[in-house]
């Protein structure tokens, strides 16, 4: 389902300090800034794994260890610098919920801006929009422009939009708790519907226990190295003992 | 490869509904005229236009109705100058959608190419009036509605094609280099002096008319003029020239930003 083949993403720091004719200028004059273009970071080196259909993969590691970069490159939205990424079937990413939101628009106009960017069809979110509504709880709101939305309300809606889709492979980057107790209440056996579902999943938390509950193997990384890939428990222990003793 | 880029097309259309209609709700928002404002401006804008150029400086343009010749500059030229600037600057303003999910990235530019471009259709009955107003007496001349009207959907079609053209190529070039969004209200600023919008071509030196002629708006506003306001079929040259010209922009515009779209995330 998911397969990547010594995937190596790279960022060239130079990029930001180049970004003007004024600071292109200078560097013109000053070649000692000219060698800082070469300064490249790897978010990712040489990871390779597979991920069969139905296996839920959990990703832990600590922050800025690639974690996002590598969900980024699995869901199409960065082309790896190197190595190949193959991915069968149609992926529903919920790296950032409520992408595109309009806050000029009524919640109504945004599930179908919002559900189009999520690439569903005309058909699909009119067949949905009740469930939709019924699990964002936020019927009396529908024609409020979403500025005038609490952040919570916002959350909610973009949740409900995100998660109504049943996905052949379902990209997770901790969105478990949002709203009130209620609602997150809902929303984490929501996800856990959704994962359980027999769906390919890749998800990233920093809750070991909810790491250990829902997946079958993860993948530990650390500074864009895969360290480690297998059993759940068996990793999830060997991560929590390494972080702890730094 | 084409059948690809067209079943993308079809399959992403649905998105670019969504961004226009967007688009639209968002401009006429909280004011009370709407869409209304789409009609009024052109009319606006060439009124004032009019008063300058044919009362303070005298510009007259031999056997053609002024205020029609007038308009129909405008309205052609406005319509690739609003384009192309919303176009260009549709990437980079979607930076935060193109981060997170994955979307073909030549859908923002061309959104904005066809939202202005449904402005630009809904100018065209203000600009319908002005040439039946011809009839009872507006302007020295009258304009003749003629079978050649049939050709101005190509005209148009070429122009908007240009426009996502010149659309494509300046989106890529200002996600890597943002001076181009300030440079280009100067440069559209220029090509509005030297496209022949309110004055005639035959003002110009005979020495210059040339390369006056070289330019793609010129042959635009021509192909429309001959139509509307001469009756008269565009000659094969200004055919071919309007046809080539879009064609020419769509492919380079389309094979920059086509080589460049993957790098745009390094840009954010």
């Amino acid at each position: 389902m998911i397969e990547l083949e010594d995937v190596t993403m790279k960022f060239n720091l130079g990029i930001e300090k180049n970004f003007s004719i004024k600071q292109a200028f200078v560097n013109f004059f000053n070649p000692k800034h000219k060698k800082q273009k070469k300064e490249y970071f790897n978010a990712l080196k040489n990871i390779s794994f597979n991920v069969k259909k139905g296996e839920v993969v959990g990703l832990i590691g600590s922050n800025g260890a690639g974690k996002s970069t590598l969900l980024k490159v699995v869901s199409g939205v960065m082309k790896p610098t190197q190595g190949k990424v193959t991915v069968h079937g149609a992926i529903s990413p919920m790296i950032e919920l409520g992408a595109g939101f309009d806050m000029e628009l009524t919640a109504r106009e945004n599930i179908y801006l919002n559900g189009s960017i999520l690439g569903y069809s005309k058909k699909f979110i009119d067949e949905k929009f009740n469930d939709i509504v019924e699990f964002s709880e936020l019927r009396d709101f529908l024609d409020v422009p979403i500025k005038n939305f609490s952040s919570g309300m916002t959350a909610k809606l973009a949740f409900s939009i995100a998660t109504v889709v049943d996905p052949e492979i379902l990209i997770v980057d901790e969105i478990l708790s949002v709203g009130d107790i209620k609602f997150q209440e809902k929303s984490k056996n929501k996800m856990l519907e959704m994962i359980k579902g027999g769906t390919t999943v890749l998800y990233v938390s920093h809750s070991l226990q909810s790491i250990k509950e829902l997946c079958d193997k993860v993948i530990w990384i650390e500074h864009g190295v895969m360290i480690k890939m297998g059993d759940a428990k068996k990793i999830c222990e060997e991560y929590y003992e390494h972080q702890m003793q730094k | 490869m084409i059948k690809n880029t067209f079943l993308n097309f079809k399959h992403y259309w649905f998105l670019m509904t969504q961004l226009i209609s967007r688009d639209f709700k968002v401009k006429y928002k909280r004011s009370v005229l709407g869409v209304v404002w789409s009609l009024l401006n052109p009319i606006l804008m060439m009124s004032v236009m009019a008063v300058v150029f044919s009362q303070m400086f005298r510009v007259r343009v031999e056997g053609a109705n002024y205020l029609v010749y007038l308009m129909t500059g405008i309205i052609m030229f406005n319509y690739f100058n609003e384009a192309s600037t919303n176009a260009m600057t549709s990437v980079v303003d979607n930076f935060g959608l193109i981060n997170k999910v994955y979307i073909p990235k030549y859908i923002f530019p061309i959104a904005k190419c066809l939202f202005i471009g449904i402005n630009f259709l809904l100018t065209l009955i203000p600009w319908l009036g002005i040439i039946l107003l011809s009839y009872v007496g507006l302007g020295e001349y009258t304009c003749h509605i003629n079978i050649n009207y049939l050709l101005l959907p190509y005209v148009f079609l070429c122009l908007f094609l240009f426009t996502v053209g010149m659309g494509l190529f300046l989106s890529c070039v200002s996600v890597f280099l943002r001076d181009v969004i300030y440079i280009y209200g100067i440069v559209t600023m220029i090509w509005n002096y030297i496209t022949p919008v309110f004055y005639s071509i035959e003002i110009i030196p005979e020495k210059l008319i040339p390369i006056f002629k070289f330019n793609p708006l010129y042959q635009y506003l021509n192909a429309a003029r001959e139509i509307v306001l001469y009756s008269k079929c565009p000659s094969v040259y200004n055919l071919i020239a309007i046809t080539l010209y879009s064609l020419f922009a769509v492919i380079i515009g389309g094979i920059i930003f086509k080589k460049n779209q993957d790098k745009f995330v390094y840009y954010v």
